[in-house]
């Protein structure tokens, strides 16, 4: 009995041991698996993350440079927080931000640079059964955010629809619920056409919303908008287009309404001509005056990040003057203005700080 | 064969056996380790949390439980919109899935034929595991508008008197989604506990109260009711719990507004529903430090329950055995 029982417990023994050496094979292929991986990314792939703003275009850029120049760019479209925030920890190559970096998180980053690589527009959409497409100013909008309006048929929307004849419908405005560049845009152009916002809210990626229902991502907005009779909400255009949404014509400091498109963004660009030191450039609300006629008022450069010492700076520099150049020429199907000529001269001159 | 005796635990069970034997002492070993590791977990959490979260507890203190405002722009976070929205979903839902929670537990013990209790009790049992974030889709695409088109009118138009019946939603994204979907989260762990409580009951003591001429109903509240109290005193803390840690489902169907509305129709927003929705794109450092504050107090109010359902077991199984 004795020698049975030993037995038994020696073939535990033995299953236990095998389970142990189980486990470490398990850690050690999981280990070079890693290492693997990491070869592998050193020869020809560079990883970003960030806006979602940028991301249709970048799409199109991962196929084509990788078909091109057989680079791999993978890229994470997590909100341009979650951009800034990769890059500061080094766990990418390269982030995107629609909102310029703050000196705050310049600093926090340490040896960071950011050029502006995209040019497009907010739309800011509606759900109402009306066959016109209605006109918006922004401080109608801005009251309509600020939760001051809160009927379709007020009457200060009814003025600047004349002949539309709008209904008595509660107006429920919706906003992104996670740090969103698209947020930053909108919220920077209420700050310029309502002294109210901007002392009450202010502009970011996240405020404080007075009023209204939040959702995540545009694609969340957009499906709110989309379900809800009456809602207003703000989506980079290529969304609302592609989505079939109904979106705003904005009045414009000359006095126009202009639908976000290709012209508008083009002529809102004409706005800031002047880079800040750290490459900002501002375009909401341009002017008025005869050059800006055309301009749509809700328009915005996208930024990339870049760490000036990047051990992949080899392949991250061609990459992005490939994207600053060849690149532009995919935008404008997805309602991606090119961006002007100074523009990329200046990106082109701040990537000569990156090296590795 | 020598047998250790049963007090003595510990690697002096094996040693007075008077022979080393690897096994056992790898055993012990590793059953140690396992218990311990979960102690040392929550520990590290706990501090991790905590040293995450100190910069925004440093600055606003114990204000930031009673401090509405969550402004990035005025460097101003606080939790109260949250706290609130919180308490009023996990605990709404509680309501609503107790009842109908005990019922189908009854249904499937007590009264349903043979052949329905295996077929039902496995079909409540799948929702539980349908994974939140389509529960959340589901919230947001069918019971959104169905809560906008049917049920607010209807509740609004009858008892609109109360305060929390007394706007309607004209959109989807409101608090009262948000329970619903916890509601159906949080039922099937409830019922699932309650039935296997009520089978546990002695069919004796049924038996015995049938022959004395009770009713079914009067059975279930004489009988297996106070014999599973205590047991089902713990499901429904446990499905707080639940209710209470739900980040992505709420998240996609409360509407994240920063607000304390009576109103169940109205938007609002949960401690695991920010941290979910606003981590990822935080800009600054006090507001992910505030966001972790914000778990922390997540976890001391999930720790908080889980005692709570300690002590209340206790307490009823200590009453019930005494009777």
């Amino acid at each position: 009995m004795r020698g049975q029982k030993q037995g038994k417990r020696k073939s535990r023994l033995a299953a236990a041991a095998g389970l142990l050496v189980a486990i470490a094979a398990i850690a050690t292929v999981s280990v070079t698996g890693a290492s693997a991986d990491s070869a592998r990314s050193s020869s020809g792939e560079i990883s970003g993350a960030g806006a979602t703003f940028p991301a249709p275009l970048i799409a199109v850029w991962q196929q084509r440079y990788e078909a091109a120049k057989s680079v791999k760019v993978n890229y994470n479209a997590i909100g341009s927080g979650g951009g800034i925030a990769a890059i500061t920890q080094k766990t990418v190559d390269f982030g995107a931000s629609d909102a310029p970096l703050t000196p705050d998180q310049f600093s926090a980053c340490g040896g960071c640079v950011q050029l502006p690589w995209v040019l497009s527009a907010t739309s800011v959409m509606y759900n109402m059964p009306l066959k016109n497409n209605l006109h918006m100013t922004g401080p109608v909008l801005a009251d309509i955010y600020l939760g001051k309006i809160k009927k379709w048929n007020d009457a200060r929307i009814k003025q600047i629809n004349p002949g539309v004849s709008i209904p008595d419908q509660d107006i429920t405005v919706v906003y992104r619920s996670d740090g969103s560049g698209t947020s930053y845009n909108f919220t920077s152009y209420l700050n310029t056409v309502s002294a109210k916002w901007k002392s009450q809210v202010g502009h970011g990626t996240t405020v404080n919303w007075p009023t209204g229902v939040g959702a995540r991502g545009s694609s969340g907005v957009a499906g709110v908008v989309s379900r809800t009779t009456g809602a207003i909400g703000y989506a980079d255009i290529a969304y609302a287009l592609r989505n079939h949404l109904k979106f705003f014509s904005m009045k414009n400091r000359a006095g126009q309404y202009r639908r976000p498109g290709l012209v508008g963004i083009r002529a809102a660009s004409l706005a800031d001509r002047k880079f800040s030191p750290t490459n900002e450039l501002s375009i909401v609300n341009p002017p008025g005056g005869k050059k800006f006629r055309k301009a749509y008022p809700i328009c915005t450069y996208s930024y990339v990040l870049l760490r000036t010492q990047s051990q992949k700076a080899s392949l991250l520099k061609p990459f992005v003057t490939w994207a600053l150049t060849t690149g532009q020429q995919y935008g404008p199907p997805l309602v991606f203005q090119p961006i002007p000529p100074y523009v990329v001269a200046r990106g082109k001159a701040t990537l000569k700080k990156v090296h590795s | 064969m020598a047998v250790a005796p049963r007090s003595a635990t510990g690697p002096a069970a094996f040693k007075r056996r008077g022979r080393f034997r690897p096994g056992d002492t790898v055993l012990y070993v590793i059953t140690l380790a396992a218990a311990l590791s979960g102690l040392v977990l929550l520990v590290l959490i706990a501090r991790e949390l905590l040293t995450a979260a100190w910069p925004a507890m440093d600055r606003f203190g114990l204000d930031f439980l009673t401090t509405k405002a969550w402004d990035p722009n005025k460097k101003l976070f606080g939790a109260a919109s949250f706290i609130f929205g919180t308490a009023v979903t996990s605990i709404g839902a509680l309501l609503l899935a107790t009842p109908i929670s005990i019922a189908i537990a009854l249904f499937l013990t007590e009264l349903a034929p043979r052949g329905v209790r295996g077929a039902v009790g496995v079909l409540v049992d799948m929702l539980a595991a349908i994974p939140s974030v389509v529960l959340g889709l589901w919230g947001i695409l069918v019971l959104g508008p169905f809560i906008v088109n049917t049920l607010a009118p209807a509740l609004h138009g009858t008892l609109g008197f109360l305060p929390i019946f007394s706007t309607k939603p004209s959109v989807g994204s409101n608090v009262f989604a948000a329970i619903l979907i916890l509601t159906i989260m949080i039922v099937p762990i409830i019922s699932s506990i309650c039935r296997e409580l009520f089978l546990g009951v002695p069919q004796e003591l049924k038996d015995g109260a049938l022959a004395l001429g009770a009713t079914r109903w009067e059975v279930a509240r004489g009988v297996t009711f106070p014999y599973a109290r205590a047991g089902i005193a713990a499901a429904l803390i446990l499905g707080l719990g639940r209710a209470v840690g739900e980040a992505i489902a709420v998240s996609q169907v409360i509407g994240n507004n920063v607000a304390i509305h009576w109103s169940l129709f109205d938007a609002g927003d949960t401690l695991a529903s920010r941290i979910a929705g606003q981590y990822i794109g935080a800009d600054t450092k006090l507001q992910i430090n505030s966001l972790v504050y914000l778990a922390v107090i997540l976890l001391v109010f999930s720790l908080v329950v889980n005692v709570l359902a300690q002590i209340i077991v206790r307490r009823v199984a200590g009453r019930h055995s005494a009777a």
